[in-house]
């Protein structure tokens, strides 16, 4: 497994002027090999410990070796008879894809509003929408709570899914993303007879591909990972996501840790595989994120 | 992009933009107003205990109990009455509990601790049991289980148990450092110099509560007593803190750690029959509860129970924590709520006992709340385990009840006990400023006396 | 999207635009029509206007329920005493005086601030060091790129868990490896010297990874000629930094500062709340979750209102700070 960025990089006219000077086993190459692998490792180590802490049997959780002396599947097995981790993993998924997606249209849909039409007031409605990109949830926990309440959508997937699919950041992203795009292309469409619908739908939202998936790894992680909003609104244990799910297994089995651990490999196995599968794609789309 | 699976959440957001338009209106729920819930609904009961999948035989029994409760009252009942699971519902830092009253939303029933009785008493959450009760069953609980409970002639929560703190050891860990029975330790300069004994690499001598929080204030509270100190004088309610006995007793916690015979963290994760088992601590200061814990968890580990050794010149105190049941007063059902609860846990008919007594010496093992309980436990032979009479004995006598300080004041002694005990702070300065702090809040403080 | 909005959204757009060729730091303002509208570019203009409405509706809508009436009401209780059981009265600004004069409030201020202003630019020189290392090619750099990046696709919650357990007093793994110089006693979490260095760690190891790749992608934007042009004038690698690199990663960076911040003000309290429930001794506790303590754990939804307001009249300032050196929201100043 490796990323690979030089898919992106080949359009982008940084030439390299000799060739397959990666290949050679010089000094620096070796020197840089070597930097690089002790770093890499010792970032990777919490994770490989965490895994390898998730095999082991109670009696060699706090044994100092990386590998376990008799593996064990017990953990997995007793983390997953105990807890409906798999409904937890379903809900989270559900989330997330929902508030992934809608964000995404909707997100998109203001940004080109707010970059490529001309209205007046539109300055000051992204000021506004602007004002707000560093305002965030604990500050406001309550009172959106009570928000949410007064829409009765409290333990419930619309509860857990609609606040969060608004924020200022995928505006702000999106936007600045449209602002870079040439003019001639919805010019052609225009001679064409292209109503805006159609302009956004078929011209610049297949233009968008690289920011949107961008963004839909960005909203899709932030929310698989979020914990304080569904620990707040939801009671009902058929809606527990994964993150509350394995912080209440943790504060049950606090001792425990080889379970806590299996438990945490659970959670953590989702984002990890997908990002060992796509990183390729995943990379090249935070690249081009920012600033472009 | 798959424009049917935004459809729907689009449509709400349509609709809830219009209802959200009312905007204020929401702050009138902030105020607080009837739940949205219809009258018919089953009433919510919030716990920690029920319904759990988990097969851990101490946590079973518990969740058994609960339903059995719940289920007996359903079948003779036409308001039903629902469990709900809260995760993590004791952490101090859940919000679940708070936030649903702050929105109106909360629960019908629920447990609490002393810790949170005035918060919910002087904001008239609680609705006053004592008119379900009969004369001889409020007789039926000592005083030091209910006084905390109570206000203004009324009871406002029913304790389910009582849970005294005392001192657990690792016999094992104890006779690796050739120590025995013999070397209970009766002072706390004798106690320290056992945890000394005891210290290995991996092993800690004592542990006291590390986390800032309720429950450590709780196991501070008996070492500032043995010295004849207070937070709050209990009969003048005049701030008490800045004394002799707290600064020793903050020094304790301090000097533990600067000794190096306590830890800055608490191993295992607070799970005391873990810790003991894998050899990571050998003594350590917590309640009664721990007994279940030990007997699902670690049947055959082998370890013991002394009564929390005292200063020079001061004399046994141990505080008494537990949970009760408290109805919410404006709850959808109130008065079948306080029937639901009394008839559970305070009523002298047979089934009432029975239950309690199940859940102090089966469910749990803990000391009873009531006197009827207490003689039923005796005759079971409950009190025969050598830790059990122990703490029956020895410990319980010197109880005191866990006091039940407003938020204000729990803070500002967390503060003390953090100051000294994590970042070394000087006792006496702290001891000053969280007697400053406790002396300003009592001139504006209105509600149920702090006892 | 229902048969109307669409009908509405499809404008005839006949019309062909006029005016020259807009170039994407023309403030993303088309140029004016020409002068002397013509009725038909007058309602090509109001078509324009409704369609960008439309466009607007559903995160309008959405923004306004769930971020400013909830602003808005955060602020209006900030002139509140409220229990959190329906007693509410009128204070005026007797919470923002206590505020002032709470010494828990400016202890929790100041770890605020340390914690923002060295975590952002720990971040920051990490990841570009990290860019900067595996922008390099060699042998295995791919692998040693999705090791760095790997910690930033797991939760706070399981990135708490995963160092809580490593860094258990004594016996957990770092303890442990670190015992050969004397540190086997240290507390990394227990001692309040240490905790928010421990966080900042690990904030800094879970976040780098994400920023290194957008370094990653300005380095790899400046031409590699200008290094061949300053090797040649006989350079040293320290000077190409600082008089190529940096300056030509204008925009990455202030970009990476503005995500950055979002993120650090923004996260943190997952891992406060797992890891040391903002102590010891207070030493973790910030502001959000001095906030989050006062209301749900003491009931005082007024003060701790009061704080929130204070809280977010700051952060929309320093938006709107950002919004004018950004002219408008624009990372790229396209120079």
């Amino acid at each position: 497994m490796a990323l690979d960025t030089r898919a992106t990089n080949s359009t982008t006219g940084s030439a390299r002027r000799r060739p397959r000077a990666d290949r050679k086993w010089t000094r620096r190459n070796i020197v840089l090999l070597t930097v690089g692998t002790v770093l890499g490792l010792l970032t990777i180590f919490p994770l490989l410990w965490m895994v390898s802490g998730a095999f082991k049997p109670e009696d060699e959780i706090w044994n100092m070796s990386l590998l376990p002396s008799s593996p064990t599947l017990d953990n997995f097995i007793y983390v997953f008879t105990e807890v409906p981790f798999l409904r937890y993993m379903f809900n989270s998924f559900f989330v997330s894809a929902v508030v992934t997606v809608a964000a995404l249209l909707f997100h998109s849909m203001a940004a080109y509003a707010l970059a490529r039409l001309k209205f007046r007031g539109r300055e000051t409605i992204f000021m506004v929408i602007f004002s707000t990109l560093l305002v965030s949830l604990p500050v406001v926990l309550i009172p959106t709570f009570v928000v949410v309440r007064t829409l009765g959508l409290l333990d419930s997937y619309a509860g857990l899914i609609i606040p969060m699919i608004f924020n200022a950041f995928g505006i702000f992203l999106l936007r600045q993303f449209y602002l870079g795009l040439p003019d001639e292309l919805e010019e052609a469409a225009m001679i064409d007879g292209a109503g805006y619908w159609r302009i956004f739908w078929n011209v610049v939202l297949p233009l968008s591909k690289p920011i949107l998936s961008a963004l839909a790894v960005f909203f899709f992680l932030a929310n698989w990972n979020s914990f304080i909003w569904p620990l707040t609104i939801t009671a009902n244990p058929d809606l527990r996501v994964v993150q509350v799910g394995i912080a209440t297994f943790q504060q049950q089995y606090a001792a425990n840790w080889n379970y806590v651990l299996a438990a945490a490999t659970v959670a953590a196995a989702p984002t990890l595989l997908m990002f060992f599968f796509f990183q390729k794609q995943i990379v090249a789309s935070i690249k081009t994120s920012g600033i472009k | 992009m798959n424009g049917g699976l935004t459809l729907p959440s689009r449509r709400s957001v349509l609709r809830g933009g219009l209802a959200g338009a009312g905007a204020l209106a929401a702050a009138s729920a902030l105020g607080g107003c009837g739940s949205p819930a219809s009258r018919n609904d089953p009433l919510e009961f919030w716990n920690f205990y029920a319904p759990t999948t988990q097969s851990e035989p101490d946590l079973k029994a518990q969740n058994d109990w609960f339903m059995d409760a719940i289920g007996d009252w359903n079948k003779a009942n036409a308001q039903q009455i629902r469990p709900v699971f809260i995760p993590a519902y004791t952490e101090p830092t859940n919000t679940r509990l708070a936030t649903s009253f702050a929105s109106g939303a909360g629960p019908d029933i629920f447990l609490i601790s002393p810790g949170d009785f005035l918060r919910y008493y002087n904001g008239g959450a609680l609705q006053d049991l004592r008119p379900y009760m009969s004369q001889e069953a409020v007789d039926d609980f000592p005083d030091a289980t209910l006084s905390t409970r109570a206000a203004d002639g009324g009871i406002y929560a029913i304790p389910m148990e009582v849970e005294p703190l005392a001192m657990f050891y690792s016999r094992p860990a104890w006779e690796k450092a050739g120590l025995s029975e013999g070397d209970i330790p009766k002072t706390w300069e004798e106690m320290l110099n056992v945890a000394e004994k005891l210290v290995t690499p991996k092993q800690t001598g004592v542990v006291f509560e590390t986390t800032p929080g309720y429950y450590q204030n709780f196991l501070w509270y008996p070492w500032l007593w043995q010295g004849g100190g207070n937070v709050v004088d209990p009969q003048s309610q005049q701030a008490a803190f800045s004394s002799d006995a707290t600064v020793q007793a903050l020094n304790l916690f301090g000097d533990a750690i600067s000794r190096g015979v306590a830890p800055r963290t608490v191993p295992a994760g607070g799970d005391i029959p873990a810790a003991f088992q894998q050899g990571f601590a050998a003594m350590w200061e917590s309640g009664i509860y721990e007994v279940s814990a030990f007997n699902g968890r670690a049947p055959d580990f082998d370890y013991g129970v002394f009564p929390l050794p005292t200063p020079e010149g001061g004399r046994p105190r141990t505080c008494l924590g537990g949970w009760s049941f408290c109805v919410n007063s404006q709850g959808r059902n109130p008065d079948a709520a306080a029937r639901f609860v009394v008839e559970t846990l305070a009523s002298m008919s047979e089934k009432s006992i029975k239950r309690l007594t199940k859940w102090c010496s089966v469910a749990k093992t803990d000391m009873p709340p009531r006197k009827s309980v207490e003689r039923r436990m005796a005759q079971m032979g409950v009190f025969d385990d050598p830790v059990m009479r122990t703490f029956h004995e020895d410990i319980l006598p010197d109880g005191r009840p866990e006091p039940r300080y407003p938020p204000m004041l729990y803070k500002s002694v967390s503060n003390a006990i953090q100051g000294v005990q994590q970042a070394g702070g000087k006792a006496t300065d702290q001891a000053d400023v969280a007697h400053q702090a406790i002396e300003s809040f009592l001139t504006t403080y209105e509600g149920g006396s702090l006892i | 999207m229902s048969e109307r909005t669409q009908q509405d959204l499809a404008g005839q757009g006949t019309t062909v635009r006029r005016g020259p060729p807009q170039s994407p730091r023309g403030g993303g303002t088309r140029a004016a029509p020409p002068r002397g509208k013509s009725s038909n570019a007058r309602s090509r203009e109001k078509r324009e206007r409704r369609a960008a409405l439309l466009f607007l509706l559903p995160d309008s809508l959405g923004l306004f329920t769930f971020v400013f009436i909830p602003m808005v009401l955060a602020i209006a209780l900030g002139f509140f005493s409220m229990d959190g059981f329906g007693n509410l009265s009128f204070i005026g600004v007797d919470n923002f005086i206590r505020m002032a004069n709470d010494p828990q409030f400016w202890q929790s201020v100041r770890v605020t601030l340390v914690y923002l202003f060295v975590l952002v630019p720990a971040i920051f020189v990490v990841a570009l060091a990290l860019a900067l290392l595996v922008q390099q090619k060699f042998p295995g750099v791919g692998a040693v790129r999705s090791a760095l990046f790997a910690p930033y696709v797991i939760s706070l919650v399981v990135v708490g868990l995963i160092w809580q357990f490593m860094l258990s007093d004594r016996v957990g793994v770092i303890s442990r490896m670190l015992a050969p110089f004397g540190l086997q006693d240290v507390s990394w979490l227990g001692n309040p010297q240490l905790t928010l260095g421990t966080i900042i760690f690990i904030c800094v190891w879970f976040q780098m990874g994400y920023y290194m790749i957008i370094f990653l992608a300005g380095l790899q934007d400046i031409p590699a000629e200008y290094y061949e042009a300053a090797r040649i004038d006989g350079t040293t690698a320290w000077q190409r930094l600082t008089r190529i690199t940096l300056p030509l990663l204008g925009p990455t960076s202030f970009f990476v500062l503005i995500t950055a911040t979002i993120a650090v003000i923004t996260g943190g309290f997952d891992l406060i709340y797992i890891m040391t429930g903002g102590g010891p001794a207070g030493a973790t506790s910030l502001l959000i979750f001095y906030i989050y303590e006062q209301a749900f754990l003491f009931g005082e939804y007024g003060y701790a209102a009061a704080i929130g307001s204070t809280l977010i009249v700051v952060l929309m300032l320093w938006s709107l700070l950002l919004f004018k050196l950004t002219r408008g929201g624009r990372v790229n100043d396209g120079s």
